[in-house]
């Protein structure tokens, strides 16, 4: 890795043309260029993500009374085809100019936002258990942007960005190592207090403080999925701070031991788990979504039934411009089309952690890591739930699933990867 | 780090803490950014490759509507090409509630804007033609069709229409099904009328016809909603019912089409044509006949009659009774079932079964002494006996191994007969000789070689087989019985098919009624094969079976079934069955004996008997089938052979009683007259005085007995006055052309060989009595003679 030093020369070189008034080092390092890889990726994805739900949705549009459709003293007037694509397409611009922005923006201003983040984002947590939430589906996740108006939003995907920006901040200022406690270890509590350090479990106590109230948050609206992104996100930036790896292999034994407590011990046999292990045990209602799912993803073969083809989207398939987006891609673009996608996303994830290797800064390594497990995990989770891996938890596929503001914050968060590659030196030339 | 360095400075922490991060970082990429993609690439080709076949073909299940497509069935014909069985188009009615609602509201809409438009108009011709149109939307289309179908359709009633609309999501509600073309127009017209496409509207459906009603009605059988069900219908369904073609629609979730998605057509192939070796004008006249004889003989469980051509083993004419109406198979139209329904003798549904069995292949009977042909053949080709061989009966003979004598019908015995005499007498005591002398293992191999101990292989189903001793079993009490057909059962085609193969030369063939089928692109596609399946007598030895049963015919039991010129050969049977005083009399009959052409058998089951343990009719006829069917059989061996253009031959015999046509010999002197009337053995009387002939009775071309006399007119007028015919039935022969001739009217008999016997009277006369008819018309007088006695059987248990 390139010391600072050199780095600065770097930039200097670099920023070879001077303009006006000299530029301090840190301005010329802000003003460097993003990276360009990850950018066209994340427009790639975005773009083939737009093209594919405005193929999922325009038959669900037709009869989606939010797109107008309504039967008039029984004349069926059908929806606008092009609803779901309109809405997304406004909320993607909207996505790509704040991407655009927060690349700009110097990342370290972060660290001193994240507290107030994550601040705003609990108030938030807890003011959607009020009665300004909204709720759907039996679940209570939602905000108007303006509190009484304005579209919803869900608090929990800036909860998101709260923790994983909170124990990035806090992280990157660790000091490893135990102090020196060899004289006084023969005394109990000095042994204790020893352990206390060694452990790290003295820094893990306010994150997993945090965390746990977060979690909890979450979890009263019910939001499990949230729960697990959220988790998943914080554990692998405590993971890459380097949090010591008994805590993480204790961590994935507990949560092992739960799922096989509930699973095989209680036999906890719910709907879900049911339809995940026999799709065809009751067709056409408890497991149809995920039976509808396999028959996209089946149809669609090796070739797929081409574009714009799908079957399933008329409406057999529920929630198809949603978090099965996906199946319809299967259907439509078989194995070839539906690999290159999950590509697509397997290399900007791999760009993400290449570009947290490189980061300037502890600071920016854990960010990206956080913004970049959280993007991967949706990814993974979505994906198999649509092809049954796993049993459903309503996950989102980022830049494919319908959902306007939270594609705003997905792109957004993708700015502050590029804001960070910004920062990383060039190797050296010549 | 540097190991020179032992104590942990801070800038080594610091380092160390670096490339703990980098070293955890590319864990991070290994496992969000390849190792977890790697199951979903697995399950993707798990689903898309491994079982896409299968699960796109269950996807593709509730994705589409499939609209079938009906073939058109098969039509049945006849042997000449007369339509049996055909299918016309049909139609059923359906209306869409849904569309109907939609209807509806376009009407409203159009009213509102008119009435809307009307009042803005500003002069009063717009406002009338606005006010127009809103009247023209003012309907209420439930109504409408509702009424308008009520009127159309039977058995549909305007509420049914109602209810049916309140379903508003649905777009398919039968009212009908297989309505007629008219019907179909008016329902069109209503359509119309009042622009209701897409809310009534008709999908093609077919409708068997079989325009001969009851004609051969058992072996052609029926078809119901799921094809064919009986018969030939159901025996050759997927011949005849073709491949339904298919509409496959995409549709949506809620089963709204979506016919610009995809749409795929499979082309509906028609069934093929199948054409039976049956013919209908043969078919109704053995159906004629077997309807003769149970009326007349008052028969309490119908009859049947099958018609085989000899040298083909092709069924011309199958008939059961009791029949029905095929265009209404399920109405009992048997007179006598309908007197057992009503009675509550038998459940309505077994009388429906009853009918709806063909008799002639689905059901078994002890054969009686129609199978003495068989026996008759086998001793002959085995040369036990010849013709010059005799037989001594007693009235009576032991067998060993049973303690009672079985007796012979004549109970004072026949004396010393030649074969013929056995064969003519139906001598059970002689046939028990025969059949020792051929012993128990040559019977039983001939039984099996004639075809009595498999089924035929008919091409009608239902074939049943008869019940037969076991070889094991079949001892010399069996022989015994066996020998003049008892004890044992055949069913009706496979004794024809033996009788046949015993006089046909001796081929057993196997029967068949369907001749060919062709599809629908007019190729065929089966021809049946009327090879023989093998001969169990040689030719000769068949000739001298065919001219022994002729004289069955000629002199004996069989002599009812005389018909001049006709050279029948025939063998009666009167059985016994196991229920007390039901007999089953049958006959059967085959000519030309010298070269059979065709081959009949018929049987009339249970004839009432006049009182209980009584060998008599209620008619008063003796219970025999050499009274009761032997004539039926003589005479439809007539009418068919006469159909097929048969040559009648005379014999010697024949000749006094053969039939010459009348000439002309009005214009010629007397003299000239009788030279002509002489050479065709005329005799004639004159009337008047003239020179010459002025008229004739009869006039040119009428036929007469040869002998007759006819009336010469020499200048008088030529009567034109008519007579009556008068009742001949119950007169002997010579009362019969005594009365006649007072009346100017020819006489030609039929029936009995030997009407001058005083026991032959008259049953049937040609012209009915008290119709008013020419003189000098020729009238064809039927005789018979009902004293015959062939055997019935005894219970041998007595």
């Amino acid at each position: 890795m390139a010391t600072q030093a050199n780095s600065v020369q770097v930039g200097q070189r670099r920023a070879g043309k001077r303009r006006g008034r000299d530029l301090t080092q840190a301005e010329k390092l802000r003003r460097g260029p993003i990276d360009l890889p990850f950018l066209m990726l994340t427009m790639l994805l975005l773009i083939v993500g737009l093209v594919m739900l405005l193929s999922a949705s325009s038959y669900a549009a037709l009869y989606d009374s939010a797109a107008g459709y309504k039967v008039v003293d029984g004349v069926i007037e059908y929806g606008d085809a092009m609803y779901y694509f309109k809405h997304q397409a406004v909320y993607a611009l909207i996505g790509v100019a704040a991407m655009f922005l927060i690349s700009r923006m110097d990342y370290q201003y972060l660290r001193i936002l994240s507290v107030p983040i994550l601040v705003i984002s609990i108030v938030l947590l807890i003011l959607v258990m009020t009665p300004l939430g909204v709720s759907a589906n039996n679940s209570k996740r939602w905000l108007h942007l303006f509190l009484v108006a304005g579209p919803t939003f869900q608090p929990s995907e800036i909860a998101k960005m709260g923790v994983i920006l909170f124990f990035a901040a806090g992280l990157s200022k660790r000091r490893p190592g135990v102090p020196t406690f060899q004289k006084r270890l023969r005394q109990p509590l000095e042994g204790l207090r020893w352990f206390f350090y060694w452990s790290d479990l003295k820094e893990l106590i306010p994150y997993v403080l945090v965390l746990g109230v977060v979690l909890a948050l979450i979890g009263l609206q019910p939001h499990l999925s949230c729960m697990i992104l959220v988790a998943a996100a914080a554990a692998a930036v405590l993971f890459a701070a380097g949090i010591r790896i008994g805590w993480f292999i204790a961590g994935a034994g507990g949560l092992a031991g739960i799922v096989y407590y509930v699973l095989v011990i209680v036999g906890y046999n719910g709907t879900r788990i049911k339809s995940w292990l026999d799709p065809w045990w009751d067709p056409t209602d408890k497991s149809y979504q995920v039976l509808q799912s396999i028959y996209a993803v089946a149809s669609g073969g090796l070739t797929g039934l081409g574009f714009g083809q799908s079957r399933q989207k008329y409406l057999y398939l529920p929630e198809e411009q949603n978090d099965y987006i996906f199946s319809i891609i299967c259907e439509e673009l078989g194995l070839i089309g539906a690999v290159m996608i999950i590509l697509l996303f397997a290399l900007l994830i791999i760009r993400g952690y290449y570009l947290a290797l490189h980061a300037k800064d502890k600071f920016g390594t854990l960010l990206i890591v956080g913004i970049i497990t959280l993007l991967a995990t949706q990814v993974f989770l979505n994906i198999a739930v649509v092809l049954n891996v796993i049993p459903s938890t309503g996950i989102s596929l980022p830049f494919f699933s319908y959902g306007g503001t939270a594609l705003a914050i997905q792109l957004a968060e993708m700015g502050i990867v590029l804001s960070v590659s910004r920062q990383i030196a060039a190797p050296p030339q010549g | 780090m540097n190991r020179q360095q032992p104590k942990h400075t801070k800038r080594n922490q610091g380092r160390e803490a670096k490339r703990r991060i980098f070293r955890r970082t590319v864990v991070l990429l290994c496992v969000f950014g390849v190792l977890l993609f790697i199951p979903l690439v697995y399950q993707l080709y798990y689903w898309q490759i491994v079982r896409h076949d299968e699960l796109e073909e269950e996807a593709v299940e509730q994705q589409t509507s499939e609209l079938s497509v009906t073939a058109n069935r098969g039509s049945i014909y006849d042997a000449n090409g007369n339509v049996l069985a055909i299918s016309s188009t049909a139609y059923d009615v359906i209306i869409s509630p849904k569309a109907i609602l939609e209807k509806q509201s376009e009407l409203d809409t159009d009213r509102q804007e008119a009435l809307e438009k009307a009042a803005e108009a500003e002069d009063e011709e717009t406002r009338a033609k606005y006010t127009e149109e809103a009247e023209a939307c003012d309907i209420d289309v439930v109504q409408v069709i509702a009424q308008g179908l009520e009127e159309i359709l039977e058995d549909v009633t305007a509420e049914d229409i109602e209810k049916k609309c309140e379903d508003t999501t649905s777009q398919y509600k039968k009212l009908a099904s297989k309505v007629s073309d008219s019907v179909a127009e008016n329902v069109r017209s209503l359509i119309s009328e009042y622009d209701l496409s897409g809310c009534v509207y008709m999908t093609p459906n077919s409708k068997r016809f079989y325009p001969y009603s009851t004609l051969a009605a058992q072996v052609i059988g029926f078809t119901n909603d799921s094809g064919g069900a009986y018969g030939l219908e159901a025996q050759l369904e997927d011949t005849l019912s073709g491949t339904a073609g298919l509409l496959v629609t995409a549709k949506n979730n809620q089963g709204t089409d979506l016919k610009n998605f995809y749409q795929d057509y499979y082309d509906a192939e028609d069934g093929s044509d199948v054409y039976l070796t049956l013919d209908a004008t043969i078919q109704s006249y053995c159906e004629k006949y077997l309807e003769e004889g149970i009326e007349a003989n008052d028969v309490q469980n119908g009859g049947f009659v099958i018609v085989m051509e000899c040298d083909t083993g092709a069924i011309l004419g199958m008939a059961s009774s009791p029949t029905y109406d095929l265009n209404d198979y399920s109405t009992v139209i048997d007179s006598v079932l309908q007197s057992q329904v009503s009675s509550g003798e038998i459940s309505e549904s077994d009388a429906l079964n009853t009918m709806w069995r063909n008799k002639a292949v689905n059901d078994t009977y002890e054969p009686g002494s129609t199978f003495k042909s068989i026996v008759l053949a086998a001793a002959l080709e085995e040369g036990v006996v010849s013709e010059s061989s005799t037989f001594n009966c007693s009235g009576s003979i032991m067998v060993s191994g049973w303690s009672n004598p079985i007796y012979c019908s004549e109970r004072t015995g026949h004396g010393t007969q030649t074969l013929a005499e056995a064969v003519g007498h139906s001598c059970n005591p002689a046939f028990i000789t025969i059949g020792q002398k051929l012993g128990t293992e040559t019977f039983y191999d001939y039984m099996e070689a004639f075809g009595l101990m498999s089924t035929t292989g008919i091409d009608v189903p239902g074939e049943s087989q008869g019940v037969v001793w076991s070889e094991d079993n079949f001892g010399i009490v069996q022989l015994a019985t066996a020998s003049f057909g008892q004890r044992f059962t055949v069913t009706p085609i496979a004794l024809i098919t033996a009788i046949n193969a015993a006089v046909n030369g001796g081929y057993l063939r196997e029967p068949y009624v369907v001749d060919y089928i062709v599809d629908e692109d007019g190729s065929i596609t089966y021809q049946a094969d009327n090879t023989a399946v093998r001969q169990v007598i040689s030719e000769e030895t068949s000739s001298r079976v065919a001219s022994l049963l002729e004289g069955v015919v000629t002199s004996y039991t069989g002599k009812n079934a005389y018909m001049e010129g006709y050279r029948i050969g025939g063998k009666t049977g009167t059985s016994q069955t196991l229920v007390d005083d039901e007999y089953v009399v049958s006959f059967v009959g085959f000519a030309p004996a010298d070269d059979p052409e065709i081959i009949v058998l018929m049987a009339l089951d249970s004839p009432q008997v006049a009182s209980e343990g009584s060998d008599y009719c209620t008619n008063g006829v003796y219970i025999s089938g050499g009274n009761m069917v032997a004539p039926l059989v003589g005479q439809l061996i007539a009418d068919i052979l006469d159909y097929r253009g048969y040559i009648k031959e005379y014999t010697a015999d024949d000749l006094s009683g053969a039939t010459v046509s009348m000439p002309t010999v009005v214009g010629y002197d007397e003299d000239s007259a009788a030279e002509i009337l002489t050479a065709k053995d005329l005799t004639y009387r004159v009337v008047g005085d003239g020179d010459t002939v002025t008229g004739q009775i009869p006039s040119t071309g009428v036929s007469l007995p040869s002998g007759s006399q006819v009336i010469l007119y020499m200048g008088e007028e030529v009567p034109e006055d008519q007579v009556i015919m008068p009742d001949l039935t119950g007169k002997s022969p010579d009362t019969v052309l005594e009365i006649l001739s007072e009346l100017d009217l020819y006489m030609v008999a039929s029936g009995s060989s030997s009407y001058y016997t005083s026991t032959t009277l008259a049953y049937k006369q040609s012209i009915e009595a008290g119709e008013l008819v020419d003189r000098g018309t020729t009238v064809t007088v039927y005789f018979s003679d009902d004293t015959i006695v062939d055997y019935v059987d005894n219970d041998m248990d007595e």
